[in-house]
């Protein structure tokens, strides 16, 4: 393993000098420890720099060996696991898979040296060994025919044909077998079909990432055969769609960005710092080049203050609880007081009934003046006293009212998405005829974006208040500071309402200070709602 | 071009047909064939004639043919529904194959039953751990169903 590993590395100076670090360490140490010691010393390089791939165990995370990067942003170990919150400090990298390619090709410029063959022989074997370096070292230094024969890079016995596209007059293919073929091609097996089957087959194979042999035999199409019947870098294709298959098999380090046509891919390089976060009810979120917020742990959206486990019981509780729940909250409601039926528009949950002009919350159906002053009382769950000896009907009822307000809060952020898009478009107007600069109007997406994530951190509090004991004292706590942020966010969310742009820009500072307002509330929430996970007050259960 | 190769393959069949196989379409569409497979002289199967259906998906050969059994078989790859599982009907198809090689694949998985990858895993253990028992009930199915 040793020497594979040194191997591998051959070419990477920054593993040199840890090498060499390391032996001139162990010089001072007693002879008996030795062992020890070294194998200690093993450990730290690997936990700290993470430059190292050749941990006991799992070696999938760093095959690729894009994470030469940490050890610049992270010089020093041990100190810096934890930030100043107490959170464990995650190390990631947000790439693209065409920047995943580009890592992939000049990493072979790095390995090339150790074969000796070119680049595209070296991507076959590669791709045969799902990209792992190692084992394909370890073979290759035991028996190297045996490996060339299994990629199909050679085969047993050799025909000798030249290999590309060759010009017939007059060919029969038998795929297609149509006669009158002019251009052919064929690898040095000699099975020869013509280029229009090729091109056919190579595109249905093209998303499979796999290696794409002969039509008849096993011997390995490479990328320059592929180019050459498909056109110009057609075989990023296949190299890309082999970077999917290496990354859902590697998903302990590699996560693809959940939102919706979102190409990122997270890359955690210090897994350790992964495990402590569930002890601490804390969620290891990453972001993306983006701006998409997710769970490496779990790969949801952010649901903080709720963990990991609280988003699970959650999501497996909405997928038992009938899909219909959910269509029938989300739309239309009738208004309270004449009955017209209103569908919601914006984020807003501050309804005017436009026909009786009758003002109400969305939510609980109230007259809105109950909610103007203090609390908001309808995000607090009445146990409803007559029902209370039928538990199981009480604890449905108590799942509908916590599932409707989740559900209420996570459309509401969906219009204030389309309502942030609609006025970012009106504020650009704004800047073209008044000419406003861009950073002037910053305070928009800003204030945008502090809606959303209140929204977010509001929609998984209801969770956590759902599997909370209602009767403790923090919990009680808890719906106070969600009350708050619920004030907070309509608040912000009315804001953004406002119909005329120059209106947006005159009513700066009071963006600013809700939008901040809306921040430290969530933050305060959050904190709440790990204090219940963390003192057993908030257990998720089945 | 399925349709030529299919012609072809037909023809083919027509003119050098393989040892204990035959196929042919069962009406006017070439998609739609129907094939038959006596059973191997040294297995259990001996004896029987099970017959299969084949349908040509429209982009063949590029695409494997469907085929299962409509003939009841006993046997640790091909399920109640006369489902095959066979890699070369599956990832492992190549363009290159035919329908003629695919039937004498067949054939060979009728002598040669693949336990470690089973489609039915009660017969798969009986097959492993009872072989007589399995060449019994599959001797017993044949006269049944395929005799």
């Amino acid at each position: 393993m040793k020497v594979s590993g040194k191997l591998a590395e051959g070419s990477d100076e920054d593993d040199e000098s840890l090498i060499l670090d390391f032996e001139s360490d162990s010089d001072v140490i007693d002879d008996v420890d030795n062992e020890s010691v070294l194998l200690g010393r093993d450990n730290d390089v690997n936990d700290s720099s993470d430059s190292s791939c050749y941990e006991s165990g799992d070696l999938s995370g760093n095959y690729l060996g894009f994470d030469q990067r940490e050890k610049v942003l992270n010089p020093g170990f041990g100190d810096n696991t934890y930030d100043d919150d107490g959170v464990p400090k995650l190390n990631y990298n947000c790439l693209t898979t065409d920047q995943i390619y580009e890592l992939m090709v000049s990493r072979l410029e790095r390995i090339q040296p150790i074969f000796q063959l070119s680049y595209g022989d070296i991507i076959v074997m590669l791709q045969k060994y799902a990209w792992s370096e190692e084992r394909l070292l370890e073979d290759w230094t035991e028996d190297r025919e045996k490996v060339l024969v299994a990629c199909g890079l050679e085969i047993t016995k050799t025909v000798s044909k030249s290999r590309g596209i060759q010009n017939h007059s007059d060919f029969l293919c038998h795929i297609c077998c149509e006669s009158n073929k002019q251009k052919t091609f064929r690898l040095e097996c000699g099975h020869e079909y013509c280029v229009e089957c090729y091109e056919h087959y190579i595109k249905d194979k093209l998303p499979e990432g796999k290696i794409i042999t002969c039509m008849s035999c096993s011997l390995a199409l490479k990328n320059s055969d592929i180019d050459e019947i498909l056109g110009d870098n057609s075989s990023q294709t296949l190299m890309i769609s082999s970077i999917k298959g290496f990354i859902q098999k590697h998903s302990k380090h590699y996560k693809w960005c959940p939102f919706v046509d979102c190409n990122c891919v997270i890359q955690v390089s210090n897994l350790s710092s992964l495990s402590e976060f569930p002890r601490l009810h804390l969620s290891p979120y990453v972001v993306c080049e983006n701006q998409h917020r997710f769970c490496f742990k779990c790969g949801l959206e952010s649901h903080s203050p709720g963990d990991c486990q609280v988003a699970e019981q959650w999501v497996k509780l909405a997928q038992l609880e009938s899909e219909n729940l959910n269509w029938v909250l989300k739309n239309t409601k009738e208004c309270p007081k004449c009955g017209v039926n209103i569908e919601k528009n914006g984020g807003c949950n501050h309804m005017t009934c436009q026909s009786c002009e009758y003002q109400f919350c969305w939510i609980c159906e109230q007259c809105w003046n109950g909610h103007g002053g203090g609390f908001y009382e309808c995000t607090r769950f009445k146990k409803d006293e007559k029902l209370g000896t039928a538990e199981t009907k009480n604890s449905l009822r108590k799942y509908t009212f916590y599932y409707k307000l989740f559900s209420e809060h996570e459309n509401s952020a969906k219009l204030d998405w389309n309502l942030g898009l609609t006025v970012e478009q009106k504020v650009k107007v704004l800047q073209e005829n008044i000419g406003i600069s861009w950073i002037e109007t910053q305070f928009l997406s800003e204030s945008i974006r502090a809606l959303i994530e209140g929204r977010t951190t509001l929609k998984w509090s209801f969770p956590v208040a759902f599997y909370a004991d209602p009767s403790h004292n923090l919990t009680k706590i808890f719906v106070d500071n969600q009350a708050l942020l619920v004030s907070a966010v309509e608040d912000l969310s009315q804001l953004l309402q406002v119909k005329e742009p120059q209106n947006i820009i005159d009513r700066k500072r009071e963006f600013y200070n809700k939008a901040r307002f809306v921040e430290t509330r969530s933050k305060a929430l959050a904190g709440c709602g790990r204090d219940l996970l963390c003192k057993g007050i908030c257990v998720p259960f089945q | 071009m399925s349709l030529k190769r299919i012609t072809k393959e037909l023809n083919d069949l027509g003119r050098d047909p393989p040892t204990s196989c035959s196929a042919g379409p069962v009406g006017d569409d070439l998609y739609h064939w129907q094939a038959s497979i006596m059973g191997p002289p040294d297995s259990p199967y001996a004896g029987g004639v099970f017959f299969l259906s084949i349908h040509f998906p429209t982009d063949y050969p590029f695409k494997p043919p469907k085929i299962s059994f409509t003939t009841k078989i006993y046997h640790p790859n091909i399920n109640a529904n006369g489902n095959i599982c066979l890699d070369i009907l599956k990832d492992q198809w190549s363009p290159a194959l035919t329908i003629s090689k695919v039937l004498l694949s067949i054939c060979s998985l009728l002598t040669d039953a693949n336990p470690d990858d089973p489609l039915v895993p009660e017969i798969a253990h009986i097959y492993k751990t009872d072989r007589s028992k399995y060449e019994a009930t599959a001797k017993e199915w044949t006269k049944k169903y395929a005799v």
